[in-house]
Protein backbone atom coordinates (compact mmCIF):
# COMPACT_ATOMS: atom_id res chain seq x y z
CA UNK A 1 0.00 0.00 0.00
CA UNK A 2 2.73 2.15 0.62
CA UNK A 3 4.57 1.71 -2.23
CA UNK A 4 1.50 2.27 -4.51
CA UNK A 5 0.91 5.74 -2.69
CA UNK A 6 4.20 6.50 -2.84
CA UNK A 7 4.60 6.20 -6.34
CA UNK A 8 1.14 7.87 -6.96
CA UNK A 9 2.48 10.93 -4.68
CA UNK A 10 5.60 11.18 -7.22
CA UNK A 11 3.66 10.98 -10.01
CA UNK A 12 1.36 13.78 -9.19
CA UNK A 13 4.58 16.09 -7.98
CA UNK A 14 6.26 18.49 -10.03
CA UNK A 15 9.37 20.05 -8.09
CA UNK A 16 11.03 23.25 -9.96
CA UNK A 17 14.30 22.50 -11.31
CA UNK A 18 16.32 25.52 -9.59
CA UNK A 19 20.45 24.97 -10.51
CA UNK A 20 21.89 26.15 -7.34
CA UNK A 21 25.45 28.32 -7.03
CA UNK A 22 26.10 26.20 -4.22
CA UNK A 23 26.04 22.78 -5.87
CA UNK A 24 29.43 21.38 -6.61
CA UNK A 25 29.46 19.97 -10.08
CA UNK A 26 31.02 17.56 -12.25
CA UNK A 27 32.49 18.44 -16.03
CA UNK A 28 28.73 17.53 -17.54
CA UNK A 29 27.30 19.88 -15.62
CA UNK A 30 25.93 17.54 -13.24
CA UNK A 31 25.94 17.76 -9.12
CA UNK A 32 28.71 16.10 -8.08
CA UNK A 33 27.17 14.18 -5.12
CA UNK A 34 30.91 12.63 -3.79
CA UNK A 35 32.26 15.89 -3.50
CA UNK A 36 33.38 16.98 0.09
CA UNK A 37 30.22 18.20 2.02
CA UNK A 38 30.09 21.92 2.53
CA UNK A 39 31.55 23.68 5.75
CA UNK A 40 29.90 26.96 7.46
CA UNK A 41 31.90 29.79 8.74
CA UNK A 42 32.65 28.59 11.94
CA UNK A 43 34.00 25.44 10.21
CA UNK A 44 31.48 22.66 11.26
CA UNK A 45 29.62 20.64 8.12
CA UNK A 46 27.09 22.36 7.07
CA UNK A 47 23.69 20.11 6.63
CA UNK A 48 21.92 22.12 4.54
CA UNK A 49 19.86 21.11 1.63
CA UNK A 50 17.19 19.12 0.37
CA UNK A 51 16.80 15.79 1.56
CA UNK A 52 15.19 12.68 1.10
CA UNK A 53 14.66 9.22 2.20
CA UNK A 54 14.91 7.22 -0.58
CA UNK A 55 14.00 3.94 0.85
CA UNK A 56 10.27 3.70 1.90
CA UNK A 57 10.93 0.60 4.16
CA UNK A 58 11.86 2.92 6.88
CA UNK A 59 8.81 4.43 6.94
CA UNK A 60 7.11 1.06 6.92
CA UNK A 61 9.58 0.51 9.47
CA UNK A 62 12.42 1.70 10.88
CA UNK A 63 13.60 -1.56 12.48
CA UNK A 64 13.53 -3.04 9.35
CA UNK A 65 17.25 -3.83 9.24
CA UNK A 66 16.75 -6.84 11.29
CA UNK A 67 16.62 -4.67 14.62
CA UNK A 68 15.36 -6.52 17.35
CA UNK A 69 13.11 -4.00 19.02
CA UNK A 70 12.95 -4.26 23.14
CA UNK A 71 9.04 -4.06 23.38
CA UNK A 72 7.46 -3.71 26.34
CA UNK A 73 4.44 -6.07 26.39
CA UNK A 74 1.63 -3.26 26.19
CA UNK A 75 3.98 -1.76 23.49
CA UNK A 76 4.20 -4.88 21.62
CA UNK A 77 0.64 -5.66 21.28
CA UNK A 78 -0.47 -2.16 20.44
CA UNK A 79 2.13 -2.68 17.33
CA UNK A 80 0.71 -6.01 16.44
CA UNK A 81 -2.52 -4.66 16.64
CA UNK A 82 -1.95 -1.35 14.33
CA UNK A 83 -0.12 -4.05 12.19
CA UNK A 84 -2.89 -6.00 11.34
CA UNK A 85 -5.22 -3.30 10.80
CA UNK A 86 -2.72 -2.06 8.06
CA UNK A 87 -2.20 0.81 9.69
CA UNK A 88 -5.52 2.54 9.36
CA UNK A 89 -5.44 4.50 12.32
CA UNK A 90 -2.20 6.49 11.93
CA UNK A 91 -2.09 10.30 12.86
CA UNK A 92 -1.46 11.36 9.42
CA UNK A 93 -4.37 9.67 7.78
CA UNK A 94 -6.44 12.50 9.54
CA UNK A 95 -4.02 14.83 8.59
CA UNK A 96 -2.23 15.22 11.89
CA UNK A 97 1.39 15.22 12.25
CA UNK A 98 4.12 12.73 11.30
CA UNK A 99 6.54 12.74 14.38
CA UNK A 100 9.82 12.32 15.23
CA UNK A 101 11.58 10.30 13.35
CA UNK A 102 8.49 9.48 11.40
CA UNK A 103 8.65 13.00 8.92
CA UNK A 104 11.82 12.85 7.34
CA UNK A 105 10.97 9.09 6.24
CA UNK A 106 8.55 9.68 3.41
CA UNK A 107 10.34 9.52 0.25
CA UNK A 108 7.62 11.70 -1.78
CA UNK A 109 8.06 14.21 0.22
CA UNK A 110 11.80 15.42 0.74
CA UNK A 111 12.75 18.00 4.04
CA UNK A 112 15.10 20.68 3.99
CA UNK A 113 17.74 21.90 6.36
CA UNK A 114 18.41 25.38 6.79
CA UNK A 115 21.54 25.60 9.65
CA UNK A 116 21.95 28.95 10.92
CA UNK A 117 24.90 30.21 14.20
CA UNK A 118 21.64 29.78 16.64
CA UNK A 119 19.17 27.58 15.39
CA UNK A 120 18.73 24.58 12.60
CA UNK A 121 15.29 24.58 10.94
CA UNK A 122 13.71 21.51 9.53
CA UNK A 123 11.21 22.14 6.97
CA UNK A 124 9.32 19.39 6.23
CA UNK A 125 7.48 19.51 2.53
CA UNK A 126 4.41 17.07 3.86
CA UNK A 127 1.96 19.20 5.84
CA UNK A 128 4.08 21.79 5.27
CA UNK A 129 5.48 21.66 9.00
CA UNK A 130 8.58 22.39 10.99
CA UNK A 131 10.65 21.82 13.32
CA UNK A 132 13.78 23.97 15.68
CA UNK A 133 17.10 22.56 16.57
CA UNK A 134 18.28 25.38 18.94
CA UNK A 135 21.92 25.43 19.12
CA UNK A 136 22.34 29.09 21.19
CA UNK A 137 23.35 26.77 24.03
CA UNK A 138 19.89 27.45 25.67
CA UNK A 139 19.23 23.54 27.20
CA UNK A 140 15.92 22.00 27.70
CA UNK A 141 13.25 24.31 29.29
CA UNK A 142 11.86 22.81 33.14
CA UNK A 143 8.91 21.99 31.47
CA UNK A 144 7.47 21.73 28.38
CA UNK A 145 3.94 20.95 26.86
CA UNK A 146 3.53 17.83 25.21
CA UNK A 147 4.00 18.44 21.36
CA UNK A 148 3.85 16.35 18.21
CA UNK A 149 7.37 17.41 17.45
CA UNK A 150 8.98 17.95 20.83
CA UNK A 151 11.44 20.44 22.25
CA UNK A 152 15.21 19.84 20.25
CA UNK A 153 18.42 21.26 21.60
CA UNK A 154 21.77 20.39 19.53
CA UNK A 155 25.50 20.52 19.73
CA UNK A 156 28.44 19.24 17.71
CA UNK A 157 30.72 16.12 18.35
CA UNK A 158 33.76 16.56 16.10
CA UNK A 159 31.55 16.48 12.90
CA UNK A 160 28.29 14.93 14.19
CA UNK A 161 25.49 16.91 15.09
CA UNK A 162 23.41 15.78 17.78
CA UNK A 163 20.26 16.20 18.80
CA UNK A 164 18.44 15.74 21.86
CA UNK A 165 14.33 16.09 21.71
CA UNK A 166 12.11 15.45 24.91
CA UNK A 167 8.63 17.31 25.29
CA UNK A 168 6.75 14.49 23.22
CA UNK A 169 3.12 13.52 23.76
CA UNK A 170 2.30 9.92 22.96
CA UNK A 171 0.53 10.81 19.87
CA UNK A 172 2.89 10.08 16.85
CA UNK A 173 4.22 6.91 15.29
CA UNK A 174 7.79 6.68 14.90
CA UNK A 175 6.85 4.91 11.73
CA UNK A 176 3.92 4.17 9.96
CA UNK A 177 4.20 0.64 10.71
CA UNK A 178 3.26 1.98 14.01
CA UNK A 179 5.97 1.42 16.66
CA UNK A 180 4.53 3.30 19.80
CA UNK A 181 6.42 5.81 21.84
CA UNK A 182 4.65 7.41 25.46
CA UNK A 183 5.43 10.98 26.72
CA UNK A 184 8.84 9.53 28.60
CA UNK A 185 10.30 9.24 24.35
CA UNK A 186 13.87 10.75 24.57
CA UNK A 187 14.73 11.00 20.78
CA UNK A 188 18.72 11.40 20.44
CA UNK A 189 19.76 11.91 17.04
CA UNK A 190 23.16 12.14 15.71
CA UNK A 191 23.51 13.82 11.91
CA UNK A 192 26.82 13.20 9.60
CA UNK A 193 27.48 14.10 6.20
CA UNK A 194 30.01 12.34 4.99
CA UNK A 195 30.23 13.89 1.57
CA UNK A 196 27.67 16.40 -0.25
CA UNK A 197 25.50 14.15 -1.40
CA UNK A 198 24.72 11.93 1.66
CA UNK A 199 23.46 12.61 5.16
CA UNK A 200 23.21 9.21 7.44
CA UNK A 201 21.07 9.57 10.66
CA UNK A 202 21.52 7.46 13.95
CA UNK A 203 18.94 7.28 16.23
CA UNK A 204 18.43 6.35 19.40
CA UNK A 205 14.98 5.79 20.75
CA UNK A 206 15.32 6.22 24.71
CA UNK A 207 11.20 5.31 26.09
CA UNK A 208 11.35 3.06 29.25
CA UNK A 209 7.76 3.40 29.03
CA UNK A 210 7.57 1.61 26.04
CA UNK A 211 11.19 -0.25 24.97
CA UNK A 212 12.83 -2.45 27.84
CA UNK A 213 15.90 -0.75 27.16
CA UNK A 214 17.07 2.10 24.27
CA UNK A 215 17.68 1.03 20.87
CA UNK A 216 19.20 2.19 18.00
CA UNK A 217 18.47 2.72 13.93
CA UNK A 218 20.56 3.94 10.96
CA UNK A 219 18.69 5.58 8.52
CA UNK A 220 20.19 7.04 5.15
CA UNK A 221 19.20 10.41 3.56
CA UNK A 222 19.97 11.21 -0.33
CA UNK A 223 20.39 14.72 -1.47
CA UNK A 224 18.19 16.08 -3.77
CA UNK A 225 19.83 18.57 -5.44
CA UNK A 226 18.35 21.51 -7.52
CA UNK A 227 14.84 21.22 -6.11
CA UNK A 228 13.13 23.24 -4.02
CA UNK A 229 10.24 21.79 -1.65
CA UNK A 230 6.77 22.14 -2.99
CA UNK A 231 4.09 23.42 -0.35
CA UNK A 232 1.70 20.49 0.80
CA UNK A 233 -0.54 21.06 2.98
CA UNK A 234 -2.67 18.43 4.43
CA UNK A 235 -6.83 19.32 3.33
CA UNK A 236 -9.00 17.80 6.18
CA UNK A 237 -9.22 14.52 5.79
CA UNK A 238 -10.33 15.37 2.40
CA UNK A 239 -9.01 11.64 1.05
CA UNK A 240 -9.48 10.02 5.33
CA UNK A 241 -12.99 8.13 3.48
CA UNK A 242 -10.49 6.53 0.86
CA UNK A 243 -7.81 5.00 3.38
CA UNK A 244 -7.38 1.45 3.16
CA UNK A 245 -7.52 -0.70 6.46
CA UNK A 246 -9.81 -2.61 8.59
CA UNK B 1 -13.87 35.67 18.21
CA UNK B 2 -12.58 37.65 21.39
CA UNK B 3 -13.58 34.87 23.46
CA UNK B 4 -11.62 32.19 21.53
CA UNK B 5 -8.85 34.54 21.92
CA UNK B 6 -8.91 35.20 25.46
CA UNK B 7 -9.17 31.55 25.79
CA UNK B 8 -6.18 30.56 23.79
CA UNK B 9 -4.14 33.59 25.40
CA UNK B 10 -5.12 31.64 28.84
CA UNK B 11 -4.15 28.37 27.25
CA UNK B 12 -0.88 29.36 25.34
CA UNK B 13 2.35 29.37 28.23
CA UNK B 14 5.55 31.00 26.15
CA UNK B 15 8.56 30.18 27.99
CA UNK B 16 10.85 33.01 29.08
CA UNK B 17 13.79 32.78 27.44
CA UNK B 18 16.44 35.45 28.10
CA UNK B 19 18.22 35.25 24.98
CA UNK B 20 21.94 36.76 24.16
CA UNK B 21 21.13 39.02 21.98
CA UNK B 22 18.62 40.78 22.99
CA UNK B 23 20.17 44.22 23.55
CA UNK B 24 19.22 45.57 27.36
CA UNK B 25 18.27 48.15 29.86
CA UNK B 26 20.23 49.27 32.97
CA UNK B 27 16.83 47.02 34.61
CA UNK B 28 17.46 44.19 32.64
CA UNK B 29 13.97 44.36 30.73
CA UNK B 30 14.25 44.19 26.98
CA UNK B 31 15.85 47.72 25.01
CA UNK B 32 13.06 47.95 22.70
CA UNK B 33 13.77 50.90 20.91
CA UNK B 34 17.90 50.08 20.79
CA UNK B 35 18.84 50.00 16.98
CA UNK B 36 17.90 47.45 14.71
CA UNK B 37 20.55 44.39 14.73
CA UNK B 38 22.50 43.97 11.42
CA UNK B 39 23.64 40.82 9.01
CA UNK B 40 27.22 40.32 8.72
CA UNK B 41 26.74 41.71 5.61
CA UNK B 42 25.21 45.23 6.75
CA UNK B 43 21.35 44.47 6.36
CA UNK B 44 18.84 44.65 8.86
CA UNK B 45 18.31 41.32 10.06
CA UNK B 46 14.78 40.96 10.71
CA UNK B 47 14.89 38.37 12.70
CA UNK B 48 13.37 37.66 16.09
CA UNK B 49 9.83 36.20 17.26
CA UNK B 50 6.93 38.81 16.03
CA UNK B 51 3.16 39.97 17.00
CA UNK B 52 0.45 41.88 15.39
CA UNK B 53 0.54 45.20 17.34
CA UNK B 54 -3.26 45.64 17.20
CA UNK B 55 -5.89 42.41 16.60
CA UNK B 56 -8.49 44.85 14.45
CA UNK B 57 -6.28 44.24 11.20
CA UNK B 58 -6.75 40.42 11.60
CA UNK B 59 -10.63 41.99 11.83
CA UNK B 60 -10.10 43.84 8.80
CA UNK B 61 -7.15 43.86 6.78
CA UNK B 62 -8.44 47.51 5.15
CA UNK B 63 -9.54 48.85 8.61
CA UNK B 64 -7.35 52.01 7.89
CA UNK B 65 -7.76 51.98 4.34
CA UNK B 66 -11.18 52.70 4.30
CA UNK B 67 -13.50 49.85 1.86
CA UNK B 68 -11.29 47.77 -0.71
CA UNK B 69 -11.71 48.60 -4.34
CA UNK B 70 -13.57 45.44 -4.94
CA UNK B 71 -14.61 44.06 -8.16
CA UNK B 72 -18.70 43.64 -8.09
CA UNK B 73 -18.44 39.67 -7.38
CA UNK B 74 -15.88 40.38 -4.47
CA UNK B 75 -17.83 42.95 -2.96
CA UNK B 76 -20.94 40.73 -3.01
CA UNK B 77 -18.84 37.71 -1.14
CA UNK B 78 -17.16 39.69 1.19
CA UNK B 79 -20.62 40.73 2.42
CA UNK B 80 -22.15 37.43 2.45
CA UNK B 81 -18.74 36.21 4.44
CA UNK B 82 -19.02 39.35 7.10
CA UNK B 83 -22.48 38.69 7.29
CA UNK B 84 -21.64 35.35 8.52
CA UNK B 85 -19.02 36.44 11.04
CA UNK B 86 -16.55 34.43 8.78
CA UNK B 87 -17.99 30.86 9.09
CA UNK B 88 -16.80 28.93 6.61
CA UNK B 89 -13.10 30.16 6.59
CA UNK B 90 -10.12 28.02 6.03
CA UNK B 91 -8.85 28.32 9.00
CA UNK B 92 -11.82 26.65 10.74
CA UNK B 93 -11.11 24.02 8.89
CA UNK B 94 -7.37 23.26 9.69
CA UNK B 95 -6.36 24.89 6.79
CA UNK B 96 -4.01 27.26 6.53
CA UNK B 97 -3.97 31.11 7.03
CA UNK B 98 -2.74 32.63 3.95
CA UNK B 99 -0.96 35.95 3.26
CA UNK B 100 -1.23 38.24 5.47
CA UNK B 101 -3.88 36.43 7.13
CA UNK B 102 -1.78 33.96 9.03
CA UNK B 103 0.70 36.78 10.54
CA UNK B 104 -3.01 38.84 11.62
CA UNK B 105 -3.42 36.37 14.52
CA UNK B 106 -2.55 38.59 17.60
CA UNK B 107 -2.08 35.21 19.87
CA UNK B 108 -0.12 33.10 17.62
CA UNK B 109 3.50 35.04 17.54
CA UNK B 110 5.81 34.35 14.22
CA UNK B 111 9.46 34.28 14.07
CA UNK B 112 11.56 35.20 11.64
CA UNK B 113 14.65 33.52 10.70
CA UNK B 114 17.21 35.45 7.92
CA UNK B 115 19.60 33.69 6.35
CA UNK B 116 21.89 34.84 3.53
CA UNK B 117 19.74 33.03 1.09
CA UNK B 118 16.47 33.08 2.37
CA UNK B 119 14.19 34.31 5.03
CA UNK B 120 12.40 31.88 6.54
CA UNK B 121 8.60 32.50 9.03
CA UNK B 122 7.66 30.30 11.34
CA UNK B 123 4.44 30.31 11.92
CA UNK B 124 3.20 29.20 15.49
CA UNK B 125 -0.17 28.46 14.00
CA UNK B 126 -0.60 25.56 12.54
CA UNK B 127 2.79 24.89 12.90
CA UNK B 128 3.63 26.35 9.52
CA UNK B 129 5.83 28.07 7.75
CA UNK B 130 7.01 30.33 4.51
CA UNK B 131 9.84 30.38 2.45
CA UNK B 132 11.12 34.00 0.57
CA UNK B 133 14.27 32.95 -1.08
CA UNK B 134 16.61 36.11 -1.54
CA UNK B 135 19.58 33.56 -3.63
CA UNK B 136 19.03 35.49 -6.61
CA UNK B 137 16.51 32.86 -8.19
CA UNK B 138 13.50 34.42 -10.44
CA UNK B 139 9.71 32.74 -10.55
CA UNK B 140 9.54 29.36 -11.38
CA UNK B 141 8.37 29.56 -15.03
CA UNK B 142 5.18 27.38 -13.87
CA UNK B 143 4.06 27.33 -10.01
CA UNK B 144 1.22 24.64 -8.82
CA UNK B 145 -1.35 26.91 -7.02
CA UNK B 146 -0.33 26.85 -3.33
CA UNK B 147 -1.50 28.70 0.09
CA UNK B 148 1.50 30.37 0.57
CA UNK B 149 2.37 31.07 -3.12
CA UNK B 150 6.10 31.38 -3.40
CA UNK B 151 8.29 34.37 -2.89
CA UNK B 152 11.33 36.12 -3.84
CA UNK B 153 12.60 38.72 -1.82
CA UNK B 154 15.62 41.26 -2.53
CA UNK B 155 16.56 44.42 -0.58
CA UNK B 156 15.73 48.29 -1.50
CA UNK B 157 18.20 50.19 1.29
CA UNK B 158 17.01 48.79 4.69
CA UNK B 159 13.79 47.72 3.24
CA UNK B 160 12.87 43.68 2.42
CA UNK B 161 10.90 43.71 -0.69
CA UNK B 162 9.17 40.44 -1.24
CA UNK B 163 7.08 39.54 -4.21
CA UNK B 164 5.03 36.63 -4.47
CA UNK B 165 2.56 35.05 -6.99
CA UNK B 166 1.05 31.34 -7.46
CA UNK B 167 -1.21 31.85 -4.71
CA UNK B 168 -4.29 29.53 -4.92
CA UNK B 169 -7.90 31.33 -4.78
CA UNK B 170 -8.31 29.46 -1.13
CA UNK B 171 -7.47 31.95 1.08
CA UNK B 172 -8.67 34.37 2.61
CA UNK B 173 -6.93 37.76 3.26
CA UNK B 174 -8.53 37.96 6.97
CA UNK B 175 -10.88 36.73 8.59
CA UNK B 176 -13.81 38.12 7.48
CA UNK B 177 -13.10 37.25 4.14
CA UNK B 178 -11.38 39.81 1.96
CA UNK B 179 -11.35 37.06 -1.28
CA UNK B 180 -8.81 36.88 -3.69
CA UNK B 181 -7.90 35.37 -6.81
CA UNK B 182 -5.48 33.33 -8.66
CA UNK B 183 -4.27 36.42 -10.15
CA UNK B 184 -3.19 38.00 -6.78
CA UNK B 185 0.14 39.25 -7.13
CA UNK B 186 1.66 40.34 -3.54
CA UNK B 187 4.18 43.10 -2.88
CA UNK B 188 5.18 43.25 0.90
CA UNK B 189 7.93 46.05 2.45
CA UNK B 190 9.16 45.01 5.78
CA UNK B 191 11.38 47.21 7.63
CA UNK B 192 12.57 46.98 11.12
CA UNK B 193 13.39 50.89 12.26
CA UNK B 194 14.89 49.48 15.80
CA UNK B 195 14.94 46.74 17.56
CA UNK B 196 11.37 46.33 19.13
CA UNK B 197 9.31 47.40 15.88
CA UNK B 198 8.46 46.02 12.54
CA UNK B 199 6.45 47.52 9.83
CA UNK B 200 4.92 45.87 6.99
CA UNK B 201 3.79 47.35 3.67
CA UNK B 202 1.36 45.30 1.83
CA UNK B 203 -0.07 46.00 -1.77
CA UNK B 204 -2.64 43.62 -3.33
CA UNK B 205 -2.47 43.62 -6.73
CA UNK B 206 -5.59 41.08 -8.05
CA UNK B 207 -7.14 43.04 -10.99
CA UNK B 208 -9.55 40.18 -10.61
CA UNK B 209 -10.74 40.47 -7.50
CA UNK B 210 -9.84 44.28 -7.02
CA UNK B 211 -10.73 46.93 -9.58
CA UNK B 212 -6.69 48.45 -8.53
CA UNK B 213 -3.95 47.90 -6.26
CA UNK B 214 -4.42 48.87 -3.08
CA UNK B 215 -2.20 49.17 0.23
CA UNK B 216 -2.53 48.01 3.72
CA UNK B 217 0.03 49.21 6.54
CA UNK B 218 0.55 46.52 9.77
CA UNK B 219 2.71 46.89 12.66
CA UNK B 220 3.96 44.07 14.71
CA UNK B 221 6.23 44.12 18.00
CA UNK B 222 9.10 42.47 18.80
CA UNK B 223 7.91 39.14 21.74
CA UNK B 224 11.22 39.23 23.16
CA UNK B 225 12.65 36.46 25.10
CA UNK B 226 10.66 33.84 24.35
CA UNK B 227 9.83 31.10 21.87
CA UNK B 228 7.13 29.88 19.60
CA UNK B 229 4.99 26.80 20.96
CA UNK B 230 3.88 23.93 18.62
CA UNK B 231 0.53 24.83 17.89
CA UNK B 232 -1.13 22.13 15.80
CA UNK B 233 -4.53 22.04 14.29
CA UNK B 234 -6.28 19.05 15.75
CA UNK B 235 -7.93 18.26 12.86
CA UNK B 236 -11.91 19.48 13.62
CA UNK B 237 -11.76 18.82 16.54
CA UNK B 238 -13.45 22.61 17.33
CA UNK B 239 -15.38 22.82 14.59
CA UNK B 240 -18.41 22.20 15.90
CA UNK B 241 -18.22 24.93 18.34
CA UNK B 242 -17.52 27.44 15.86
CA UNK B 243 -19.73 30.52 16.07
CA UNK B 244 -21.75 32.04 12.81
CA UNK B 245 -24.25 31.94 10.68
Amino acid sequence: MNALATAIAILLTQWVNVPLPNTPRTPDGKPNLTAPAPKTRDGKPDLSGLWRNPDGKYLDNIAADGIDVPFQPWAAALYKDRQETFSKDRPSGRCLPHGVPDAMLVPATPFKIIQTPGVTLILFENQGHYRQIFTDGRGLPKETQPTWLGYSTGRWDGDAFVIDTVGFNDQTWLDDGGHPHSDAFHAMERFRRPDFGRLDLELTIDDAKTYTKPWKTTIHFALFPDNELMESVCENELDAKRLVGK
Amino acid sequence: MSHLAIIAMLLGQWVNLPLPNTPRMADGKPDLTAPAPKTQDGKPDLSGVWRIADGRYLQNIAADVGEAPFQPWAAALYKERADALGKGRPSERCIPHGVPDAMLVRNSPFKIVQTPGEVVILYEEFNHYRQIFTDGRGFPPETNASWFGYSIGKWEGDTLVVDTTGFNDQSWLDDPGHPHSDALRITERYRRPNFGNMSLEITFDDSKAYTKPWTARVPFNIFADTELIESICENEKDHAHMVGK
